[in-house]
């Protein structure tokens, strides 16, 4: 989007600045045009004025010799020479004016034969005013009478006066249509770079606007990314929090339940008496350190060895038909305080009184714990 | 400003997990191994509430908490336990002494829901 805007407004701004140019160029030439249009002018008003100058100065020339014929007066003669000269000037000088212009040049050299022609007669009259030679002088003026050379080269001035006021006409309105165009073609350029301007300016503007609504876009984009990362961390650090706190409270029950048994363990190795826990057939599966130290075998000697194997029980009597100790376990009742014998590793015989409690777990028995507190030794061999 | 939790256990593992877990719970906690050391953090940094073992080192847990209790009349005081003791002795004999008893045993979470109901958090 971007590259294709900067490309639409380049674009915009080659076609103002091609109008621009195109408008400048056509000012110029129409400047240029109205400078030689000016030139023209000016040469035609000097064709004019020459045209009216050679008018003015042969009617001088003219009028001068007639009034040298009545009286001879010598200024009057000098007058007319003079203005003739003005005229063969003006001639000469509208003959370069119009060289390059062929009608202009044809009428002039017209008026010039007529002009060339009446100057010499007005010479004629001249010298022969000043011969005094009065029949011709007369005659010469009755054939002048109404002065037709005259009206003809007034004809012929006029005619080339008009047709330069002519021509004068026709370059105004040339001018007057030119500068219209000019000012049209001005105009138009100015109009169609405004309006190429305003183009790219809207496109400018609805670029901009394009881009404020994808920035928008992307803003309320990262919003809502910023706002799902935020919940995610969240949730997160609330697993991490509960997955911590499932840690910790699992390790707490695994030292409290170390603890438990550390200290059941505390408690039964600080009894002096001798305890003795049995399988429930009757085998031994524990041991206190006072067994260990009044029978001077290691715990592990005495683990799985039956019970009645390192205890005698004493009977009263006849000895009973089945063991009293499983008979007690199987019937889930207490013995207590019944007397025994403890046989060392020395073969010393110690002197107990036995108590045994049932090992429940729930509604079974698992085995029991037997309890020998010592009466005293017998040194040795059997009581 | 959390509450300031006075913690004393002449156990390691005991301090440092229960400490962790009343961090995390947004506590500030002190731990101490020992009695004497238990007295001098809550004779410096009044705490909000002390937790205590019964047997420690160099002194009983409820010996402990009479000494503090004059010096802390108004801060709760729980006794955490490993030694059980039957439901008879706690009402007519600790909870006179303490302002709660539990178990080690308990879950953490247990734990947590008396301290937050003694210091109203």
């Amino acid at each position: 989007m971007k590259d294709r805007t900067i490309w639409k407004v380049f674009v915009f701004f080659i076609l103002v600045i091609a109008v621009f140019a195109a408008a400048a160029v056509e000012s110029v030439r129409g400047i240029n045009r109205d400078a030689a249009g000016s030139d023209w002018v000016n040469h035609t008003h000097a064709v004019i004025l020459e045209n009216e100058g050679l008018r003015s100065d042969l009617f001088i020339a003219d009028g001068a010799a007639h009034t040298f014929v009545s009286t001879g007066d010598d200024r009057d003669r000098r007058s007319c020479t003079e203005a003739l000269s003005d005229v063969a000037d003006h001639l000469e000088i509208l003959a370069a004016l119009t060289r390059v212009e062929p009608e202009q040049k044809e009428q002039v050299a017209k008026v010039a034969t007529l002009v060339n022609h009446r100057s010499d007669f007005l010479r004629t009259l001249l010298t022969m005013r000043r011969s005094g030679d009065s029949a011709a002088l007369r005659q010469m003026l009755a054939d002048d009478a109404g002065q037709p050379e005259l009206k003809e080269i007034q004809r012929a001035i006029n005619t080339l006066k008009d047709d330069e006021l002519g021509l004068l006409t026709e370059r105004d309105k040339a001018s007057f249509l030119q500068a219209q165009s000019t000012r049209w073609t001005v105009w138009s350029g100015v109009v169609l770079d405004i309006l190429l301007l305003a183009g790219a300016a809207w496109l400018i503007r609805d670029d901009i606007a394009a881009r404020g609504r994808a920035a928008a876009v992307l803003t309320e984009a990262n919003e809502g990314l910023e706002s799902r990362v935020r919940e995610r961390t969240a949730e997160l650090a609330s697993a991490n929090d509960k997955l911590r706190s499932e840690n910790l409270e699992r390790g707490w029950t695994n030292q409290g339940l170390e603890h438990q048994l550390r200290y059941n363990h505390l408690i039964i190795n600080s009894i002096n008496d001798l305890v003795f826990v049995l399988t429930k057939a009757t085998n031994i599966s524990r041991v206190n350190p006072a067994v260990v130290r009044l029978m001077g075998r290691e715990a592990h000697e005495l683990i799985h060895v039956p019970f009645l194997s390192v205890v005698r029980l004493v009977h009263v009597g006849l000895a009973p038909m089945l063991d009293p100790v499983a008979q007690a376990m199987n019937d889930g009742r207490d013995l207590r305080d019944q007397p025994a014998f403890v046989t060392d590793k020395l073969d010393r015989v110690t002197a107990v009184r036995m108590s045994l409690f049932p090992l429940r777990d729930r509604d079974k028995i698992v085995g029991a714990v037997v309890i020998l507190q010592v009466a005293q030794p017998i040194e040795s061999g059997n009581p | 400003m959390p509450k300031h939790i006075l913690i004393v256990d002449d156990e390691a593992v005991i301090r440092e997990l229960l400490e962790s877990y009343l961090v995390q719970n947004g506590y500030r906690v002190t731990a101490a191994p020992s009695a004497h050391e238990a007295e001098t953090v809550a004779g410096r940094d009044k705490p909000d509430l002390v937790i205590t073992d019964l047997q420690l080192e160099d002194s009983d847990g409820l010996e402990m908490v009479a000494r503090l209790k004059a010096l802390l009349p108004d801060t709760p005081m729980i006794l955490l336990t490993g030694v059980l003791f039957d439901s008879k002795v706690v009402r007519e004999v600790l909870n006179k002494k303490v302002s709660a008893y539990i178990e080690k045993t308990a879950p953490l979470s247990r734990i947590l829901e008396e301290i937050q109901r003694l210091t109203g958090k």
